[in-house]
């Protein structure tokens, strides 16, 4: 082999080298997630979502099964790359119960599930909104911040969230514009 | 082809219509209550009042997804799907089924349906005035509209006072005063706002909206229940639509004939008598070619669509299109801006609240170079639109923190009042802003596919900075905090007025139609959409299509009745 065939074959090496990589990367995040990956994860969810909005004198995301909601939405609205780092939040949390409480999140009790939820909440993100756009721009919103905006979502649509969680008026009938506010008044569930 | 007489005979009308919806099928219901056998063609699937409207009594929670679009949707539908949510995806088309080309980025919003547009309209009406018909002429733009408002004020009149507007008069020059039912009402923020705008400049004021919400029962439709789906179809007939009004107003007649799945590829032009005598169609059911004839034709098939039609319908006389002397068929496309205004949040008023989802928001009329005297760097004017209401879960969840009870607290009671506000701007008609056919691309129909070459230009782009900081400064003068001034930057087409690509005028050389939107060329054919339209003023403009094609109908009747057409 000559010199000149020599640096021909490192070069093709070299790129088939890192298309091979791209290329593999690419098909990882183009693959959309099974269906079993996100059922697996539906318990865990629905206590997720629970300590975002827990029950009170109105019902919690949880009975409002506010967990099959955003599992849904994972299978049909999300991209592969969405599905598969809302899924490795999910696990990032679930290992995080383990190393600090030595049990799986679910068997967690409130408090504990709350310090948790607490410690993710904190770290979502830079302090430059610069860099945070950056970065949700190459990785995605934060987990925690998704997790909570889907959450919001899917309780204040649910039905139990939007007539005992908040006022719903099916059909107001008329346009009352300037009331005195009431006492304990929920706001209006839709628009 | 040979064609038997008896046959003919059956696909011959007085008038045929094409496009039904919110000029056409005024078009359709005009004349066929003077009597004419009239086909009403219509290229999507029909969509009847009350029972085509699946998601009408839905509640949220009935949406598996929300108001989330699949991912197949943005895909798939990379433009309607900006603009259609679950609840209303049935009234657009879809973008893989009928593509067209964008030159430059152009949002082509489309509802192939009976029905049109009119179903997801966005039911504002404003009356056009001198300052908007002398525009063009005072200032040596484009050409000079045909009309002035006195030629069109009665229509205006009977077109509201079919369609049922609910409005407040305020006496401006720039923005006359229509038939009104009873207005809808300003909520208290908004009242605050109004206020605070006219004790800042009396030349400006804040009125509510001017819509084609019933406040009370008409026309044996309604009232408007304030539920604001109205973009679903109303089971109440509470907001106009060809489907609601004007296409059984036209079927009660006995003279309508309406026929749905029927794409119009051509107008016939009659080369011996020198008119139009008919339209080709393409049955998208059969995948049939037909052709129906007829006395007169109305093309309101939308502005985009009708150059198609027009640019497709060659012969001999008119190798460029039909009825295209002037060469102006397909330029001079406008589209409002909507992108451009300011948002704040309001600490006061916190004892108040409203009940009921009014259906609109309110207007600040134009108060920009209306006299001639301002120095501004653009010309023309907007009028401003927004509506004032508490922050609910929708902004909260942006705006609060943490998670939990107290979370669940604070995102389940009404937040802070605010207003959003953006100015609608007119748009200048430029030559090169057009729509051509692509000579190799074909729809699965064989028909060209529409090019689109559109973009706002420097006239634009100076009035929406100018929004912005009016905006801002009126939203500040009011005590609002936390300002976010804006400028969405959308593409042409985003506000769904196209306008301008067969325009009025005195001059055949320079201009389509004359002042009863009939063709320079071709008398027998009448055009009464958007692209009618020889400048965009700043006002929405269905209502002006309406009181247009009540009027062209009028004078096409009495013409036919003369025997000139």
């Amino acid at each position: 082999m000559n010199r000149r065939s020599y640096l021909k074959s490192v070069l093709i090496l070299g790129i088939t080298g890192i298309a091979s990589f791209s290329v593999f990367e690419w098909f990882e995040l183009k693959r959309p997630i099974q269906l079993s990956e996100i059922m697996d994860k539906r318990n865990v969810l629905a206590e997720l979502v629970e300590v975002i909005i827990p029950a009170t004198d109105t019902p919690g995301a949880k009975a409002a099964m506010v967990h099959d909601y955003i599992i849904n939405l994972m299978i049909s609205c999300n991209t592969p790359r969405m599905q598969k780092t809302f899924i490795s939040g999910i696990q990032d949390m679930e290992d995080y119960a383990v190393q600090n409480y030595h049990k799986d999140f679910v068997k967690c009790s409130p408090q504990e599930k709350h310090a948790i939820m607490d410690h993710f909440s904190k770290n979502t993100g830079y302090s430059s909104r610069f860099l945070n756009k950056v970065s949700d721009k190459l990785f995605g919103a934060p987990f925690y911040l998704r997790l909570r905006s889907v959450t919001v979502e899917g309780y204040c649509m649910s039905r139990l969230g939007a007539t005992q969680g908040l006022a719903y008026d099916y059909i107001p009938g008329t346009y009352q514009a300037c009331i005195p506010l009431q006492p304990h008044q929920k706001s209006w569930a839709t628009k | 082809m040979y064609i038997s007489d008896k046959i003919k005979q059956l696909d011959t009308y007085d008038a045929i219509v094409i496009g039904s919806g919110i000029s056409g099928g005024w078009a359709a219901m005009e004349l066929c209550r003077k009597g004419l056998k009239t086909l009403l063609l219509e290229r999507g699937r029909d969509v009847k009042h009350i029972v085509d409207y699946p998601t009408a009594n839905l509640n949220p929670w009935d949406f598996k997804l929300g108001f989330n679009n699949t991912l197949k949707d943005q895909v798939e539908n990379p433009v309607q799907s900006n603009a259609y949510t679950p609840d209303d995806k049935h009234f657009y088309v879809s973008d893989a089924e009928h593509p067209y080309i964008q030159e430059k980025p152009f949002n082509w919003f489309r509802g192939y349906q009976v029905g049109g547009r009119s179903l997801t309209w966005g039911r504002q009406c404003y009356r056009l005035s001198d300052l908007d018909f002398e525009a063009n002429a005072k200032e040596g733009i484009a050409v000079d509209w045909p009309i002035r408002y006195k030629d069109i004020a009665p229509w205006y009149s009977y077109a509201e006072s079919h369609i049922g507007v609910s409005g407040q008069k305020e006496n401006l020059s720039q923005l006359p005063d229509g038939e009104f039912l009873t207005a809808m009402e300003l909520n208290c923020i908004e009242k605050h706002l109004g206020d605070s705008i006219k004790k800042n400049d009396h030349h400006r004021l804040l009125t509510i909206a001017r819509v084609a919400n019933l406040s009370r029962g008409w026309d044996s439709r309604g009232p408007c229940q304030n539920r604001n789906l109205c973009n679903r179809g109303c089971p109440f007939g509470g907001y106009f639509s060809s489907n609601s009004s004007t296409i059984p107003a036209a079927m009660a007649t006995g003279n309508l004939t309406l026929r749905p799945y029927s794409i119009v590829t051509e107008i016939l032009y009659d080369e011996h008598q020198q008119k139009a005598k008919g339209v080709r169609i393409i049955d998208t059911l059969s995948n049939e070619v037909h052709e129906f004839y007829s006395k007169i034709v109305f093309v309101n098939a939308s502005t985009i669509a009708t150059t198609g039609i027009l640019l497709n319908s060659t012969s001999s006389r008119f190798p460029n299109g039909f009825g295209n002397d002037s060469n102006q068929i397909g330029h001079n496309l406008m589209d409002h801006h909507s992108s451009a205004g300011a948002y704040g949040v309001h600490d006061q008023f916190t004892d108040q609240y409203y009940k009921g989802r009014r259906p609109c928001g309110f207007l600040i009329p134009r108060f920009r170079n209306l006299n001639g005297q301002e120095q501004l760097d653009f010309k023309r004017g907007y009028n401003i639109q927004g509506h004032g209401e508490r922050q609910e879960w929708i902004d909260k969840s942006q705006s609060i923190t943490g998670f939990g009870t107290d979370f669940k607290a604070q995102l389940t009671t009404p937040g802070p009042w605010t207003v959003w506000m953006a100015g609608w701007g007119e748009c200048l008609p430029y030559d090169h802003n057009r729509v051509t056919l692509d000579s190799l691309q074909k729809d699965k129909w064989g028909q060209p596919l529409l090019k689109i070459d559109f973009s706002f230009e420097d006239n634009e782009k100076k009035m929406m900075k100018d929004i912005s900081n009016t905006s801002a400064e009126m939203l500040e003068r009011a005590g609002f905090k936390n300002l976010d001034v804006f400028n969405y930057n959308k593409p042409g087409g985003s506000t769904v007025h196209e306008m301008g690509t067969a325009r009025m005028g005195n001059d055949p050389k320079t201009s389509v139609l004359n002042g009863n939107n009939q063709m320079h060329a071709v008398k027998n054919v009448f055009i009464t959409d958007g692209s009618c339209m020889t400048s965009s003023a700043s006002q929405n403009p269905s209502l002006t299509y309406m009181a247009l094609t009540a009027r062209a109908s009028q004078f096409a009747f009495e013409q036919l009745k003369k025997g000139n057409l």
